[in-house]
């Protein structure tokens, strides 16, 4: 258990906000980093996410409040995380990327605590903003995001021992392969599918004459 | 005593039996919806703003029935003109809708008896002269009584083409007598005509607006397609009214559903407010495609001028009367097709009659009534009341209509608004926050902010000096311990 949540683990988080270039290289290396709170990191996010949906204040929040569901947030944020870290795994396993499933995992995770850090503050500040104000929320949404990015980037960079360039490329070829498992799935979805009408209709038929 | 037990006996009934009718007064069969749309555009359905009150037609009046009527005008003493058009003459009624006053089949042309040749608008100014579109005979006639005092044909101008037959289809009038016409054909605006009866301009020209969309596709496409496409024309104008300060009110048809009405000024450009959707082009959720006998955009036919800046329109495509107020916000919807009395089957022209709204009905060939509910009346007060300034005195009778429609977002900004007015920012962010209406929130949310600011700011400073000073002791005291540590593993 210490080995997943050490007291160590936690504040580890800190070094990854003010050293991330170091912090992402141990945690290849010197396995300072930690699955389970990487997700926890990714829950708290959705958790975030669907809280900016409902509680950010009325003047600055378009959502219509009928429309929001935490569960399809939660749903739909972790299969966008995984289809991301399958996605560039497969990509820089063919690319002589370092990282192991895990260490791209433990990085993008860690790699949303800005946004979360931004949006607590943005939610706070959102009620308090009057119209022509809004720009304030959305400076501090944008910083979040663009220190994510940010994260990520050099996280991947780190974990795979890539130049800058060899990281945009394959940060790219991970949407590419997103896209394509998303597509293979449905496929085989349909051709599950398909197989089970067989066998259903089979069936049927058999119940029919026998 | 025995009387005032008989008494009680007969109030108990009498509970009983409006207990017993009451809710089916309420569910009196109208035989349409009445609705309006909400700030996220659902369609939010509504105590019905006018009920059905009866018809009349040629035949209640006894002067025989309508034969493809086009137009209702009522003028200034009430009374009310129908051009019947096929049976080409003008049918007036008195203001009680009873009887025909009088039918003018022929009228005194400079001495010579005349004729209409299929009339299609009517209208009355306000000196009380009636204006004829007489379509066939090419020419608008301006009647006093049964004398022709005017003639408006044959309109010169090197705007015109040469070969242009003027064949007009609605007229309105303004206080200064000048006349403007929709014309068939004319698709460069409305004409407008001097008192004199000269043809000066056209109004509501607008350029033909393609996006950059339409003309890469048009580019693209081949002579056939291009053949099937909408066509780029501007406006095709279908109603005209004039308000008492000279603005006109024209309806035309739009296909996108964004706009339906102008609001022209003297110069000829739409000064016409749009609500918070900025949406004036009647129903917002309707079939996109043809995949129905019921798509596209409503078709708006007529629009008319009511009190106190509110303007209804016809739409014909569904039968629907929308209703808006001077600030482009949508009051209510009502009004359906059908065969029952009290629907439409072809709706083609809509009059103001005080607390009954007309609607002439081109195939039904009768005048349909609508009256006022309790809820319409409150709303028109309400609106009127604010047009006119006294947003407090508005409150009560919001107040009322929400008791009638709780959801009604328009009762509260209304209610919100008359507070911010009077400086209750509180209760006003309840409320328009409750109308959904983000700009006026704002306002009252910022001065309750300042107002909480200036008269806490002693505590908040006094908090955050000694916030201040806690962390400076704090921070001290914690080097120290970190150093003595530090000392001790040293040793």
């Amino acid at each position: 258990m210490t080995r997943y949540f050490s007291r160590d683990k936690v504040y580890y988080f800190r070094r990854v906000l003010t050293n991330p270039a170091d912090a992402f290289y141990e945690i290849r290396h010197r396995e300072q980093g930690s699955i389970p709170l990487a997700l926890i990191t990714v829950f708290i996010f959705c958790l975030c996410y669907t809280f900016n949906n409902i509680l950010s204040g009325f003047v600055v929040n378009l959502t219509d409040p009928r429309t929001v569901n935490g569960l399809v947030d939660l749903q739909s944020i972790f299969v966008i995380y995984m289809l991301f870290c399958i996605g560039n795994w497969s990509i820089t396993c063919l690319m002589e990327g370092e990282g192991r499933l895990r260490d791209i995992m433990t990085v993008t995770g860690y790699a949303i605590l800005p946004l979360i850090i931004t949006t607590i503050p943005a939610i706070i500040i959102s009620n308090v903003l009057a119209a022509n104000e809004e720009v304030f929320y959305s400076i501090i949404i944008g910083f979040g995001v663009a220190w994510t990015a940010l994260l990520i980037l050099i996280g991947i960079m780190t974990v795979h021992n890539y130049t800058l360039l060899k990281t945009v490329i394959t940060l790219f070829l991970t949407l590419v392969a997103m896209l394509l498992i998303i597509f293979l799935a449905l496929l085989l979805y349909d051709l599950l599918n398909q197989v089970f009408i067989f066998f259903q209709s089979v069936y049927t038929e058999l119940i029919l004459r026998g | 005593m025995r009387r005032f037990v008989r008494q009680a006996a007969l109030a108990a009934m009498l509970v009983i039996l409006f207990s017993c009718t009451a809710p089916a007064l309420a569910a009196v069969d109208i035989p349409y919806d009445s609705y309006t749309y909400n700030y996220r555009e659902y369609i939010e359905f509504t105590p019905a703003p006018y009920v059905p009150a009866g018809a009349i037609s040629g035949m209640t009046l006894g002067v025989g029935s309508f034969k493809n009527p086009q137009d209702i005008a009522i003028a200034p003493d009430g009374m009310i003109y129908v051009a019947d058009t096929d049976n080409d003459r003008i049918v007036v009624v008195n203001a009680e809708m009873t009887e025909a006053v009088a039918v003018i089949e022929t009228f005194d042309n400079d001495g010579e008896r005349d004729r209409f040749n299929r009339p299609f608008g009517v209208t009355v100014s306000e000196k009380n002269l009636l204006y004829v579109a007489d379509a066939n005979n090419n020419r608008v006639v301006v009647l006093d009584g049964e004398k022709a005092v005017q003639i408006i044909d044959n309109p010169q101008s090197e705007m015109l083409p040469d070969d242009y037959i003027f064949s007009p289809l609605k007229v309105a009038v303004d206080y200064a007598d000048r006349a403007y016409v929709v014309a068939q054909n004319m698709h460069q605006g409305i004409m407008v005509f001097s008192a004199a009866g000269d043809f000066q301009s056209f109004f509501g020209t607008i350029e033909v607006r393609t996006t950059l969309w339409q003309r890469f596709w048009r580019r693209f496409s081949t002579k056939e397609q291009r053949e099937r496409q909408i066509l780029f024309i501007t406006r095709e104008f279908t109603g005209v009214d004039v308000d008492p300060q000279g603005f006109v009110y024209a309806s035309y048809i739009d296909t996108q559903g964004e706009q339906a009405v102008f609001r022209l000024n003297p110069k000829g450009e739409d000064v016409i407010k749009t609500g918070e959707n900025g949406n004036l082009g009647g129903d917002l959720l309707y079939r996109p495609s043809q995949a129905g006998a019921l798509y596209g955009a409503s078709y708006m036919v007529d629009v008319i001028i009511r009190d106190k800046g509110i303007y209804s329109l016809l739409d014909s495509k569904r039968g629907r009367i929308f209703t808006y107020d001077n600030e482009g916000n949508l009051l209510y919807i009502f009004g359906g097709l059908g065969t029952q009395a009290g629907t439409f089957r072809a709706p083609c022209s809509l009059a103001d009659a005080g607390d009954k709204i007309l609607v002439l009905d081109t195939d039904r060939q009768e005048i349909l009534i609508f009256s006022e509910t309790e809820y319409g009346r409150l709303i028109n007060e309400a609106v009127g009341l604010r047009y006119d300034g006294d947003e407090k005195l508005a409150v009560d009778i919001w107040r009322q209509v929400l008791a009638l429609n709780e959801n009604l977002e328009l009762a509260n900004v209304g209610i919100g608004k008359a507070y911010l007015s009077e400086g209750d920012n509180r209760e006003a962010m309840t409320y328009l926050r409750l109308g959904m209406n983000r700009t006026y929130y704002s306002i009252a949310f910022k001065r309750y902010r300042n107002d909480l600011l200036k008269d806490n700011l002693g505590y908040i400073l006094t908090a955050a000096v000694v916030a201040a000073l806690a962390l400076y002791i704090w921070n001290t005291v914690k080097h120290k311990g970190a150093g003595k540590g530090d000392l001790l593993t040293d040793d």
